[in-house]
């Protein structure tokens, strides 16, 4: 029998011995974790945000037991599948994560936020009305608001001089700029509609009065296709059949060239963007401005909000007071939150900021002085608090981006494509248990 | 046409001549051409990799820029986020590199067992290992994600090497490689000198196919390289990234909008650059193991 | 049937090795018999036993998992229910599903065979010629192959570019109109090319090797009885290359049907047309990671999985050779 225990002797051996040699060849390489005393606490932080290892070093200089593994787990889409996925094999979770405004109330349904009221509500006038709204319900608080975008215009002042357009306060007057534009020079346009993102859509649609989504438990109130929508499909049909603006995807190298190249005159974008804009459009550094978004009513000014991010705490956190400790420190600390202006300019959603002078009355030299973040701090103030996102929002923004942009590239019409979402946001809420009205 | 024909062809020698001839330039031309289809790309990508993030935009794509970054360029491809570029090349390596030697080793046990043994149920196990090959990766990736969660193995290279390490390919060629090339008298003739299984497997079988164990190495090894999907799904922290989920997650940070977003496209066409250097030296070194396994499966 | 032997390493046995093991039935000592029966039955298990492992462990198992799955339903609101066929039954009636899986017939039927012959003609022609650089011409059109598909993507999307793509900027500068590569009309044969462009190499690879593994004093017969280059190639050499032919026919039946990279990464720069059912896989991708309906996309994945099995089953039996190709 010899030669069969020779077989399983070596080959065990071999097998064993490569796989043993390739996890510790793994470990050995990773950086040695430190050694710290029994009493400290571990907690595993998900975010995509750049540089935050510093406002997190902060964190731990000021609470000297508590030790954070700042982990980079992917963005946006990439992060939330992975906490989905880790959700369902019940492992795997951090402790606390980073998330999207828009994203909230869907892992909320998955119950996977932990309740951080006792810690958070402390704070709650210390920041903007409609960002504290969408984190809780009541005196519960799901995530910390942490940055935002207050939707306004970015647009091309020596386009504008060129084409003699007048920056326009109302939507009427923005179809007729477009128009004379388009008209003017067949090449240039007014803004890129990017139907193709949801979450740019649903900004301009939360601005003219949408409200589509309205949760009670197991129970949903879906209306997309309402009169709001089809005021606004009926507006942004014409000026893409009169092909006075553009409807190509954004934040791709054709878009980046054509901003900066100033084929586009303007950009409908939120706070974050005038930082963003320096970032990559070097020739047409001074001369750019910042404007209002324009208003469907000029007598009621409203906005709206596009991106920006909260910090949750999980439910399935080992250290649930430590991680509401955390989620709250980073989201208040004075010194923390001017630094996310400062180093990774986002944009505030703490009054102090928004409100001191500092912030908003800085000269941006990109935008010939202007001081564009004020602009962005009074569309804050004008934000809706009513919008509520729906339970499964980043499969509505999907479908949104899919019917609506292929609508806006040519195959149907825009109203059309709202009745197509309708039906199948219906008909996916049902699949998921809810009872559904319209 | 054969008498016709063969005189007609060695009478007029020199007409002949001047048509191959002509017909070699053609080809050489034709192969010409689509050689620099082949390499069109690359060039590109070598072009803009010396290019600054604001001349990229800016200057003609397929013709240098204004200044020559590409060490600059490269500095920041090692130096960002604190090397983590550096990172996901070593995990690359070490994926790549495990997960070929065990795909080489699995496979040539088991097509040595299907190549020199009868047992019960083995072309029926040969024809489902086959099958696999047909099976969608999507439908495997979140399962097999669920199923390494429940053992602790997620975010973990091993979720990564262990599945990489199947290559039902590899166990094909090596059958057939082990049935052509290796005599079942040289197998006899071990047994009957007493020599165990494992001894013979190890001393007589091995070396005699040690290309076709090359081969599926570097089909194993050059798949985990170029996998994206997988490793995606599985892991979470950017230390474990390979080159593909590294590359994609800062080509994505570049392009979503929102708070917190870069256009670090610079940075990504040169770690694009050095991510496929590693393969092509490969190739160049290891070439004619490449076109020996694919011919096993193609005559066979 | 050829033998590879020869062409791989060059010890060509002349068809020994096809013989059946004579051994056996010659073994005069009981003993020993005994203990090769005994041998026969569990040693080729225990050498299968690591492959098969990991096969059971990271194919079957998710495998069958998936299949669990995709009985039942994970609702948001009241967790699990059992739905039996409900799931597959929908992927029957699902426009998304069937759009995605003809844009990939209509792309197979003309990205394959154009790609296919490209690569047969490629190794032919290499395969003749007396040329220098043939070495060189065989790893040049290999390496696209080293390319990893992002890779590959992140190029030819730039390549593609509408406004300020090298090609538009030649058309401008010519004064016409550039070309819409990312337009619905012409977005499959872009996605085409990046295909081609990716593995005609590989294709014509497989294809050599079998041309070389042709006894070369064929080429000499056929000479002799007058065919000329291209007749021997098209009477010949095509008919023996036949395996080589059909497998790679499977294969790119197969890597067709789950097309994901290519058109997933192209998403960032035309999300408007690579919607998210674009091609089957995609469309599970996103049921899976974006819409929570982790049963439907499993269902998908096997109807997916079905489909490709009739068509390359169906392929082959229809192209099924009577008696075999060789001499």
């Amino acid at each position: 029998m010899n030669d069969k225990v020779g077989f399983q002797g070596d080959g065990f051996n071999r097998r064993d011995v490569l796989k043993t040699a390739g996890a510790s060849l793994a470990a050995a390489a990773l950086p040695s974790m430190p050694a710290f005393a029994q009493s400290s606490v571990q907690l595993t932080l998900w975010s995509w945000l750049p540089n935050f290892r510093d406002q997190v070093d902060l964190f731990e200089a000021a609470h000297p037991s508590i030790k954070v593994n700042l982990v980079n787990a992917g963005q946006g889409g990439d992060e939330y599948t992975k906490l989905r996925a880790a959700l369902k094999a019940g492992s795997g979770l951090p402790d606390v994560c980073h998330l999207e405004f828009q994203l909230v109330r869907s892992f909320e349904q998955l119950k996977a936020l932990a309740d951080i009221g006792p810690s958070a509500n402390a704070h709650k006038d210390e920041f903007a009305a409609w960002a504290w709204s969408q984190v809780s319900d009541g005196d519960k608080v799901y995530a910390m608001p942490w940055d935002s975008g207050p939707t306004a215009v970015l647009y091309r002042n020596d386009v504008f001089d060129k084409y003699n357009l007048t920056v326009p306060k109302t939507w009427a007057e923005f179809a007729d700029q477009a128009i004379k534009l388009h008209e003017a020079a067949p090449d240039v346009f007014l803004t890129d509609a990017t139907f193709s993102d949801g979450g740019w859509t649903t900004s301009l649609l939360w601005q003219a009065g949408w409200r589509p989504f309205e949760v009670n438990g197991a129970e949903i109130r879906i209306q997309v296709n309402g009169d709001v929508a089809k005021k606004f499909a009926a507006y942004w049909q014409k000026l893409i059949d009169a092909k006075a603006i553009d409807a190509k995807p954004g934040f791709v190298t054709e878009w980046y060239t054509s901003l900066d190249e100033g084929r586009y005159a303007t950009w409908i974008t939120a706070g974050w963007g005038p930082v963003f804009l320096t970032s990559f459009a070097k020739k047409s550094s001074g001369k750019w401005r910042a404007a209002p978004l324009p208003q469907w009513d000029a007598t009621k000014v409203a906005s709206a909000n596009w991106g920006g991010s909260t910090l949750a705490a999980l439910a399935a956190s080992q250290h649930p007071k430590e991680a509401a400790e955390l989620a709250v420190w980073l989201t208040i600390d004075p010194k923390a939150t001017e630094l996310y202006t400062t180093k990774q300019f986002l944009f505030p959603t703490r009054k102090a900021i928004l409100e001191s002078s500092e912030f908003a009355d800085k000269p941006f030299e990109f935008y010939g002085g202007q001081a564009v973040n004020k602009v962005f701090v009074e569309s804050a103030k004008a934000v809706d608090p009513s919008f509520q996102w729906s339970p499964f929002q980043d499969y509505v923004n999907q479908t949104m981006g899919d019917k609506l942009g292929a609508a806006a590239a040519g195959n149907g019409t825009l109203a059309a494509a709202f009745d197509s979402l309708q039906d199948t946001l219906v008909q996916y809420a049902q699949d998921q248990g809810f009872t559904v009205k319209t | 046409m054969t008498e016709a024909a063969v005189s007609s062809l060695v009478a007029a020698p020199r007409s002949f001549k001047r048509a191959t001839r002509r017909t070699k330039r053609v080809t050489t031309a034709l192969l010409c051409l689509f050689l620099a289809y082949t390499f069109f790309p690359l060039f590109y990508l070598l072009v803009a990799s010396t290019k600054n993030n604001f001349d990229l935009f800016s200057t003609f794509g397929l013709w240098f820029g204004h200044d020559f970054s590409l060490f600059a360029n490269l500095r920041d491809l090692f130096a960002h986020s604190n090397g983590i570029f550096g990172r996901w090349l070593f995990n690359t390596f070490l994926y790549s590199l495990s997960a070929g030697v065990g795909a080489a080793l699995f496979a040539t046990a088991a097509g040595y067992a299907f190549a020199k043994f009868s047992f019960v149920g083995r072309e029926v196990l040969f024809g489902a290992i086959l099958v696999a090959v047909m099976i969608p990766q999507t439908a495997l990736v979140v399962p097999t994600f669920l199923l390494l969660a429940r053992e602790g193995l997620t975010d973990s290279p091993l979720g990564v090497i262990l599945p990489s390490m199947i290559s039902p390919l590899g166990v094909y060629l090596m059958r057939v490689y082990i049935e052509q090339g290796v005599e079942d008298a040289l197998l006899d003739a071990g047994r009957m000198d007493g020599a165990g299984e494992w001894r013979i497997f190890r001393s007589i079988v091995f070396p005699l196919v040690t290309p076709g164990f090359v081969t599926v190495l570097l089909l194993a090894f050059v798949a985990t390289w170029n996998n994206y999907f997988l490793p995606l799904i599985v892991l979470s922290s950017p230390d474990y990234f390979p080159l593909t989920v590294g590359l994609a997650s800062w080509y994505r940070l570049a392009s979503m909008g929102g708070g917190g977003g870069q256009a670090m496209f610079s940075l990504v066409l040169v770690g694009a650059l050095v991510s496929i250097v590693p393969v092509i030296i490969l190739f160049l070194f290891l070439q004619r193991f490449w076109q020996g396994g694919l011919a096993l499966g193609a005559v066979k | 049937m050829i033998e590879a032997s020869a062409a791989v390493n060059g010890n060509y046995n002349g068809g020994a090795d096809a013989s059946p093991d004579r051994t056996m039935a010659a073994s005069p000592k009981p003993p020993l018999r005994k203990r090769r029966r005994f041998r026969v039955s569990i040693v080729p298990y225990l050498f299968l036993a690591p492959f098969l492992l990991v096969f059971a462990a990271f194919l079957v198992a998710p495998l069958v998992y998936a299949l669990y799955t995709s009985v039942f339903r994970d609702m948001l609101v009241g967790g699990r229910r059992f739905v039996g066929f409900a799931n597959y039954l929908r992927v029957a009636v699902d426009s998304d599903f069937w759009g995605g899986v003809s844009n990939l017939l209509f792309f197979g039927a003309t990205q394959v065979p154009i790609m296919l012959s490209l690569a047969l003609t490629l190794a032919i022609v290499l395969d003749r010629g007396a040329l220098h650089a043939r070495g060189l011409f065989r790893l040049g059109f290999f390496i696209p192959y080293a390319v990893p598909s992002v890779v590959a993507a992140l190029v030819w999307g730039y390549i593609y570019g509408p406004a300020f793509g090298p090609f538009s900027q030649l058309a401008r500068g010519l004064g016409l109109p550039p070309p819409d590569f990312l337009s619905d009309r012409t977005m499959l044969f872009s996605l085409a090319n990046i295909v081609t462009w990716e593995f005609t190499g590989y294709n014509m690879v497989i294809y050599y090797a079998a041309l070389k593994a042709i006894p070369s004093d064929l080429r000499e017969a056929a000479a002799i009885d007058g065919a000329g280059a291209w007749q021997y190639a098209l009477f010949v050499q095509l008919p023996m290359l036949w395996p080589a032919i059909l497998l790679t026919i499977i294969f790119s039946i197969n890597g067709t049907l789950q097309l994901f990279n290519e058109p997933y990464l192209m998403r960032s720069i035309a999300p408007a047309v690579i919607n998210t059912h674009y091609t089957p896989n995609i469309y599970a991708y996103f049921l899976s990671a974006a819409n929570q309906q982790y049963n439907y996309a499993a269902a998908v994945s096997f109807v997916l999985g079905l489909l490709i099995a009739v068509i390359a089953g169906a392929f082959t039996w229809a192209t099924r050779r009577g008696g075999g190709a060789s001499r």
